[in-house]
């Protein structure tokens, strides 16, 4: 038998690294938000502002649909039905926490979460900000419990079955949550904070969707999201449990036999994808105050799917630019509003006939030759070699 | 080593394979040859848990696989190469082989988000285990080129590097010389000496080419219509009148 | 006992349209292996013929004299040829350049087709962004009631003309040379062509046939909610079709007898589940059953399991 393997495990990475390792990410995290945030927003005013938060929001959820229909091979055709869960659980925990605590649907944010015209003062971080952030978190959490649902019969089914399924799931979340009893007004906060939880926690409005929710979500909050969905990408996509996603994609009956549990990995990938689809829907209804289960129907599931085909299937960078792109024309082409999704079907059906990979295909933006001959580039800075 | 014991599998109303048993000791090679549509692919299959058999049983090394998925069969010991390459096309030369090692490492959701430093040193002994491997296969310096771009007889001799990696007991050759030209079978048969012998794996062969078959064996069993009809040392082989029968035809 | 008759007749009306459309999805199917999203566009788009020819035609509109039958039946095959000359022009211009292509290429082309479909028909100058109302080719007072089950003529409009089409497809591909050689082309593309069959045509054909029967399931929808005002970027439409299509998987995908079952036991599902259980889970039904079929016996009820080669 080999002993290679014995050997070289003590190959051991300094023990220093380890904290570092680990905080870094969310150092670079705060960073970026705090720099877009305090930096940016207020040189490029209201409007751009708006539009760089959709932009953040779909970075979130392309480069997390990427993970199951990019790196794994899988299609998930109900990304937006997480984003559906994440929102509405994190919506109720705001709303009707908000009640409960302090007795008023009311915003109680500092800086961080509330949009200010002019030079920012007050607390950084108000009471209220704590629950917006738990209620994202569990909104992630809750999405990814549905994606261990959804992940199950993904072992049994291939390609475009599990695509009907996850459709499927998309529209019975939908149904489900349209079905939901109607939400208690912020008029009448005193009943409903005299109300248990467990009755609180199917009032959700129905088919009006779930309205007056307080508003927390800013630029800094949905870039350092942003920031974080990235680097778990792609601290995935270059270890070991990466690589497993990628030889399910490649070649089902090959992985298997190289020990890989489909089971494990397909089921991961869809804990993982839908954490982070439903903490985006987390940001996206606590950036409208609102959110509608009939606004996360299919066709948001199809336009986050454009954004990772076009980006290529697998790529981070690619799935991040295509969600600028593709967040940013629509504000552009106001005008031609009619003309967005044809275009969209347009392109769709061109890049699968002349570049099926996408613009990157798996490769980053830093893998390109333009920047290998710069030497380094950012795939060493960004984790590259742990 | 490999324990196999009668086993059997049905695709509708064609018995592909019949009542096959064999058993390698450890460090064998052994090799099985029979006609096209024998069933020895069938019986790779069976053994590497692609297929479930519907009767007998597996062995490994005394631990009784038969069964179970192929990812657990693969944890065993049990490895393979495939007739029709199955690389995995679009990753790096260093990535396959990569791949090859997962299954003798810890890969916790946690530890790859936080990059703890057990995840760290074990990502970096995967890559020094793989580049060793990778040399002594002569593809180091292919190691960062998609698996597809390699030349045909690379990928064939990456496929088995890969295999090994697994740090399998058995390893199963599917048709390794397919396709390839006199030199490189000449190769192949040096390669394959040498991965037993560094490697200490037993190896089991499927091989249409007898040259390859007939050299490096030490013991063959012949399939044809999934039903054993010889199984012995080359000579005992080459000699028998059924298996004249069955690659010749009778008069 | 009248809810039961009533409900059960129902369900077996949606579900025979249900099953023309399946017939198309399971075509494509047993020959691409693929799921053509643009089938249920197409069955919109079978909507649309039918509202526009019967304008163009001056047939069902307000004031107008009653239709006549074969009228109506004009309409139901212009409809039936223009949406047949689309499911052509869709295989040769997106599908044919992928026919070597991976699946899921395929799958993420269809889903392109459809979305162009749908915005294109909600362009002004092709169907217009605003609801149109569907007009009335046949005459919607009751036929006769038995056992307190009201039949209008339209019902039996739509049950007979797809029972016909369907007995016409089992003998057209049970019972002519191309139907031979579409199930040849299904069953093994390569050896088919080898065996002289002109692949591309049979390809052609079946998305012409899938598309005109799509189109006749069209016309039927708009015979039986005649009046209705519709929308074309609506997506009851691709509801409606992913239903279809869920019956063609319960049914056993590939199997045309099983697309039939499949439509009329989706339809009766939804209809019972709607009057005897709640109206408000209406979609779940159908998205439950599918995944309950696809973890017991994804095969479906007539399907065959087949074994991946490796």
């Amino acid at each position: 038998m080999s002993k290679l393997f014995e050997e070289t495990r003590s190959l051991k990475a300094p023990v220093w690294g380890v904290i570092p390792r680990a905080a870094w990410p969310l150092v670079v995290a705060i960073a970026i938000g705090a720099l877009i945030y305090f930096g940016v927003s207020p040189l490029v005013g209201g409007f751009v502002s708006k539009v760089m938060l959709i932009v953040g929001i779909n970075i979130v959820l392309a480069v997390s649909l990427n993970i199951v229909n990019g790196y794994t091979g899988q299609f998930s055709m109900g990304h937006a039905g997480f984003m559906a869960v994440g929102g509405y659980v994190a919506a109720g925990i705001v709303y009707y926490g908000s009640i409960k605590l302090w007795g008023s649907a009311d915003p109680a944010g500092g800086i961080l979460s509330i949009v200010q015209e002019g030079p920012k003062s007050g607390p950084l971080l108000g009471k209220g900000d704590f629950l917006f952030v738990i209620s994202c978190l569990i909104g992630g959490l809750v999405a990814a419990g549905a994606g261990y649902v959804v992940g199950l019969p993904s072992l049994r089914l291939r390609g475009d079955y599990l695509a009907i399924v996850t459709l499927g799931f998309g529209e019975i979340v939908r149904v489900i949550l349209q079905g939901s009893h109607d939400q208690i007004q912020p008029w009448k906060a005193a009943d409903a904070a005299a109300m248990p939880v467990y009755e609180l926690a199917w009032k959700l409005g129905g088919p009006k969707g779930f309205n007056l929710v307080p508003t927390y979500t800013t630029l800094f909050w949905v870039y350092f999201w942003a920031v974080l969905t990235c680097i778990a990408a792609y601290r995935l996509k270059s270890s070991s449990s990466g690589r497993a996603f990628l030889s399910i994609r490649e070649d089902e009956v090959a992985a298997q036999a190289m020990g890989v549990d489909l089971t494990k990995y397909k089921v991961r990938a869809f804990v993982f994808s839908s954490f982070f689809a439903g903490v985006a829907g987390g940001l996206y209804a606590l950036d409208i105050g609102a959110i509608s289960a009939g606004d996360l129907n299919f066709i948001k599931s199809f336009d986050i799917i454009i954004m990772v085909v076009l980006g290529g299937l697998g790529s981070i960078s690619g799935a991040v630019l295509a969600a600028v792109i593709l967040s940013i024309l629509p504000e552009a082409l106001r005008d031609f509003q009619s003309y967005r999704l044809i275009v969209y079907a347009l392109l769709l059906i061109v890049i699968m006939i002349v570049r099926p990979q996408g613009l990157f295909g798996v490769r980053e933006v830093w893998d390109l030759k333009i920047f290998k001959r710069r030497g380094g580039g950012l795939g060493g800075s960004a984790g590259g070699a742990p | 080593m490999l324990d196999v014991r009668g086993i059997s599998i049905a695709f509708g109303g064609l018995k592909a394979v019949q009542d096959f048993s064999l058993s390698i000791p450890r460090g064998g090679l052994y090799g099985l040859i029979g006609p096209n549509g024998a069933g020895k692919t069938t019986c790779f299959n069976l053994l590497t848990g692609v297929y479930t058999p519907s009767e007998g049983s597996i062995a490994v090394d005394g631990v009784d696989v038969t069964g179970l998925p192929p990812h657990q069969i693969a944890v065993a010991g049990l490895s393979r190469t495939f007739q029709n390459i199955r690389l995995f096309g679009q990753l790096s030369v260093l990535d396959n082989v990569l791949l090859g090692l997962h299954l003798r490492g810890r890969h916790s959701l946690a530890s790859t988000l936080l990059r703890t430093g057990f995840h760290v040193s074990q990502e970096r002994a995967m890559a020094a285990v793989a580049m060793r491997l990778l040399e002594t296969f002569g593809l180091a310096n292919r190691a960062e080129e998609q698996g597809k771009n390699l030349p045909y007889g690379d990928q064939r001799r990456l496929e088995i590097a890969r295999a090994l990696a697994t740090e399998p007991k058995v390893l199963l050759l599917d048709e390794p010389a397919a396709g390839m030209n006199p030199q490189e079978k000449k190769a192949l048969r040096e390669l394959i000496q040498r991965v037993r012998q560094e490697f200490g794996v037993t190896i089991l062969l499927i091989e249409h080419d007898m040259g390859v078959v007939m050299n490096i064996c030490e013991r063959i069993t012949v399939l044809n219509f999934g039903q054993t009809i010889a199984a012995g040392t080359p000579d005992e082989v080459q000699n028998d009148p059924k298996v004249i029968e069955a690659y010749l035809g009778t008069e | 006992m009248t809810q039961f008759l009533q409900t059960l007749f129902d369900g077996l009306t949606v579900g025979s349209l249900y099953a023309l459309i399946a017939l198309g999805y399971t075509m494509v199917y047993g020959i691409l292996k693929f799921i053509n999203f643009a089938h249920s566009d197409v069955f919109a788009l079978g909507v649309w013929m039918t509202i526009v020819w019967s304008k163009w035609l001056g047939l069902g509109q307000p004031g107008a004299a009653p239709t006549p039958w074969y009228m109506g039946a004009l309409v139901l095959v212009l409809a039936m040829a223009s949406c047949g000359l689309v499911g052509f022009v869709i295989e040769r211009v997106a599908y044919k350049p992928l026919r070597s292509a991976p699946r899921l290429n395929v799958l993420i082309t269809a889903i392109g087709v459809s979305l162009l479909l749908q915005n294109t028909g909600q362009l002004k100058f092709v169907f217009g962004p605003y609801p149109k109302p569907i007009p009335s080719l046949i005459d919607s007072t009751e036929l006769f009631s038995m056992m307190g089950v009201s039949v209008r003529m339209a019902d039996v409009a739509v049950i007979g003309t797809a029972a016909a089409l369907m007995i016409a497809m089992q003998w057209l591909i049970f019972g002519t040379k191309l139907g031979a050689a579409m199930r040849a082309v299904s069953f093994n593309t390569r050896n088919a062509s080898l065996m002289g069959i002109n692949v591309d045509l049979v390809i052609s054909f079946t998305f012409v046939v899938g598309s005109m029967l799509a189109a006749a399931a069209g016309f039927l929808y708009a015979m039986k909610y005649e009046g209705q005002a519709k929308q074309t970027a609506d997506s009851m439409w691709v509801m409606l079709g992913l239903k279809a299509f869920v019956a063609a998987v319960v049914g056993g995908i590939g199997n045309v007898r099983g697309a039939v079952i499949g439509g009329l036991l989706i339809g009766l599902i939804e209809f019972f589940g709607v009057s005897y259980l709640s109206s408000h889970y209406r979609d779940a039904y159908v998205f439950a059953i599918l995944i309950l079929v696809l973890l017991l016996r994804p095969e479906g009820v007539l399907g065959k399991a087949t074994v991946e080669k490796v």
